[in-house]
């Protein structure tokens, strides 16, 4: 019998992984991995929640369960990762990083290391033969946030969710008196829980005030609390009123200056060609053409010609901002993708 | 049907007691400090429910400070001085705690949770001014020698008096556990100090009291208004403390009653489970022990597995030490009491309460003999 170990963080999606793992005949040992247990001000970190509710519906299951503890690992690779990003004022993702650093890499070898044949994950994605398909359900296809997993890796990976929609995952797992069912999806980062990325990134680093800078006009038009805190093409959280919206176009770290603009046309908002940085292939590098690629999560799919590390578009892309992750496609095949220098 | 058996825990509000909290809410609602005459009916209720309360446990009017539960009492406890403190090895977190913001010495127990007073006397300095024992403890349900360790104090405070030693040492228990099933008389166990809470007897949550005895001299922990006659500033809790003390006086009351009536039952439990699981080991004390509580460990099966497979038949326990498992760390108390790793991890505190009926114990019965065979018999599989 195949043994499987499944992440199961305590959601919907992955008790029904887990639930459906059983019904189709293996052996399967739930996982939780504990990766973040730190409560912010005012806010308590529901990992034991969590932990609680993915350990109940193994024991509704009657399969073994065991918590892997990957916390310090996952604040070195990820949380450490993204500070420092967001400090040299660039928008990683933490949710790449953690499956290319976490679920796919530590917990892979873990359950390896624990007489695992495979593992399990509860995204929205399908595999075959070490390929990363995109989901039956484009709506919540996460294929985005697996483009840095090795082949070698989705070989020995199962995604029991890629052939359903989210409305389907929630029926099946009533039907199945998962306690999970109607738990509500976790919102923002997946280790922050219900705090902004704002919110926690202040505990890290200290908030300058600098100044918000009309770029056309070169004038003052409103003070920040630290340049970190603005993402190109931010519409909101500007305390710059009246009249038409303001946009973030630019920012210098080194000033502390956040520059924006009425104008939605202004060139530092849109981009014809993008200049990609550690680039991934999931399988064998598929050499310069034309592939289909995915700007952000749920960004729909828009046509670029490859050439080397640069994506020549055919349409320009607005807000595409350095360390971003750009996604790469052929067809329903995820091929890797790279980062926005 | 659910069966609850978490009375450690928390108890559902008598919903007697709920009727005399009512009125406090709305009708009479007044600060009683206000000065008109429906005010001061207010005052007068406020004082005479301090009054009964005092009553119950054998205390003079004035040594009675409310408060919002046993935590802040444990906390105005271990704030009337300074120096060294001793308590035991397996008291409440909050005692802990408090006892951290002190030097402090901590003392072991036997296999039962029983703390032998001899070693309270080794461990007390010239400089201890407060030793702290718990009446009975929350997870194993054993109750502490209190009448004897106040002798031992009795005879340091000459000692002291001998050798011209003018530190006071005074004796402070969280008696929280105790509501409803023991005597609560602060005179016949000679202790200075005694913290109550509400919600463990059927009263509000958020309401306790610090008992302290005329010699004590406790600090406010929070200032303000003046309330409580100094020592607990804040508008006066009026619903909470009239359900306090209807609370007390009315488990105080059933208190014969109820131990004789869960005795039997827990005993009856005990018994069936300890047949059915010969490998079973409970913890406590056979005889010092609350007659609601039963504390039984499945060596090698996973206690929170079977709390969720009781829970999913309706059975609500606790495993060992409801603080300790939301932590995900092993019990200190069942550490103390010398239990191995493998056993303390399959350990589920059951306590048993007013709703516990014959048919209850049926249930809760039934439900754990499958779920502890479904889990031996899961391991085995392995």
């Amino acid at each position: 019998m195949t043994k499987v170990y499944v992440g199961m963080s305590g959601g919907v999606d992955s008790s029904l992984t887990a639930a459906l793992l059983v019904e189709q005949g293996y052996d399967v040992t739930g996982v939780y991995m504990k990766n973040w247990t730190q409560d912010m001000p005012g806010l308590r970190c529901p990992w034991a929640d969590d932990l609680a509710d993915a350990k109940r519906v193994a024991v509704h299951l009657g399969i073994d369960f065991e918590v892997f503890d990957f916390e310090n690992e996952y604040k070195h690779k990820v949380v450490d990762y993204m500070i420092a990003e967001y400090r040299a004022g660039r928008t990683p993702n933490p949710d790449i990083m953690c499956n290319q650093e976490v679920k796919f890499k530590l917990f892979l070898e873990a359950a390896l290391e624990h007489g695992a044949d495979m593992i399990a994950t509860g995204h929205y994605a399908s595999t075959q033969d070490g390929k990363l398909l995109q989901a039956a359900d484009a709506n919540k296809d996460q294929t985005y946030f697996l483009y840095r997993v090795r082949g070698e890796a989705l070989s020995k990976t199962l995604f029991p969710l890629g052939g359903y929609t989210k409305p389907q995952v929630r029926q099946m797992a009533e039907e199945r008196g998962l306690t999970t069912a109607a738990k509500p999806d976790s919102q923002g980062i997946c280790f922050v829980g219900q705090i902004g990325i704002r919110d926690f990134l202040s505990q890290y680093v200290e908030q300058v005030p600098g100044d918000i800078i009309d770029k056309q006009t070169g004038k003052k038009v409103g003070h920040h609390d630290g340049a970190i805190f603005y993402t190109l093409g931010q519409r909101h959280g500007l305390d710059v009123g009246g009249g038409l919206p303001y946009y973030v176009v630019g920012k210098d770290m080194d000033k502390n200056e956040v520059y924006v603009s009425r104008d939605l046309g202004d060139d530092s908002l849109w981009k014809h060609d993008i200049e990609l940085h550690s680039i991934h292939w999931i399988n064998d590098a598929p050499g310069d053409g034309e592939y289909d690629i995915r700007v952000r999560h749920r960004a729909p799919l828009v046509c670029a010609k490859l050439v080397g590390d640069t994506l020549h578009l055919d349409e320009p892309q607005r807000a595409v901002a350095a360390g971003q992750s750009i996604v790469i496609y052929s067809g329903q095949e995820c091929l890797g993708g790279g980062i926005v220098a | 049907m659910s069966v609850y058996l978490d009375y450690a825990a928390a108890t559902p509000l008598d919903t007697d007691i709920l009727a005399v909290m009512q009125p406090y809410f709305t009708d009479v609602f007044y600060n009683p400090s206000s000065p008109y005459a429906p005010a001061i009916q207010v005052r007068r209720e406020y004082e005479a429910a301090k009054a009964k309360l005092a009553q119950v446990i054998g205390a003079q009017g004035g040594e009675i400070t409310m408060t919002a539960g046993a935590t802040e009492s444990i906390n105005l406890a271990f704030g009337a001085g300074r120096g060294h403190v001793v308590t035991t090895i397996i008291e409440h977190q909050s005692v802990l705690a408090a006892a951290k913001l002190h030097e402090y010495t901590l003392v072991g127990v036997d296999k039962y949770g029983r703390v032998n007073p001899d070693d309270i006397k080794k461990s007390v300095r010239d400089d201890t001014w407060l030793v702290s024992v718990g009446l009975a403890n929350n997870e194993i349900g054993t109750v502490q020698p209190l009448s004897k360790i106040a002798e031992v104090l009795k005879q340091i405070r000459s000692e002291r008096v001998a050798v011209g030693n003018k530190t006071p040492i005074y004796l402070h228990t969280d008696a929280s556990q105790g509501a409803g099933q023991l005597d609560l008389h602060t005179t016949r166990f000679g202790v200075d100090m005694m913290t109550l809470n509400a919600a463990k007897a059927y009263g509000p949550k958020q309401v306790g009291l610090l008992y302290a005895s005329r010699a004590v001299k406790l600090t406010p922990q929070i200032v303000g208004g003046g309330q409580e006659a100094g020592l607990r500033s804040g508008t006066e809790n009026v619903a909470g403390v009239m359900g306090m003390s209807a609370a007390f006086v009315k488990a105080d009351g059933k208190r014969h009653g109820e131990v004789k009536r869960l005795g039997k039952l827990r005993d009856d439990l005990q018994k069936r489970l300890s047949d059915e699981f010969p490998q079973a080991v409970f913890s406590g004390h056979p005889k010092y022990r609350l007659s609601g509580h039963l504390h039984v460990s499945f060596p090698g099966v996973d206690a929170e597995r079977l709390v969720f497979g009781l829970e999913a038949r309706g059975v609500y326990v606790a495993t060992g030490s409801a603080c300790a498992a939301n932590k995900g760390t092993r019990s200190h108390v069942l550490t103390a009491i010398g239990l191995d790793d493998k056993t303390a991890d399959g350990s589920l505190r059951l306590s048993l309460g007013r709703g516990t009926d014959e048919q209850a114990i049926d249930q809760a019965f039934e439900a754990i003999k499958l779920e502890v065979h479904r889990e031996i018999d899961r391991v085995a599989k392995r």
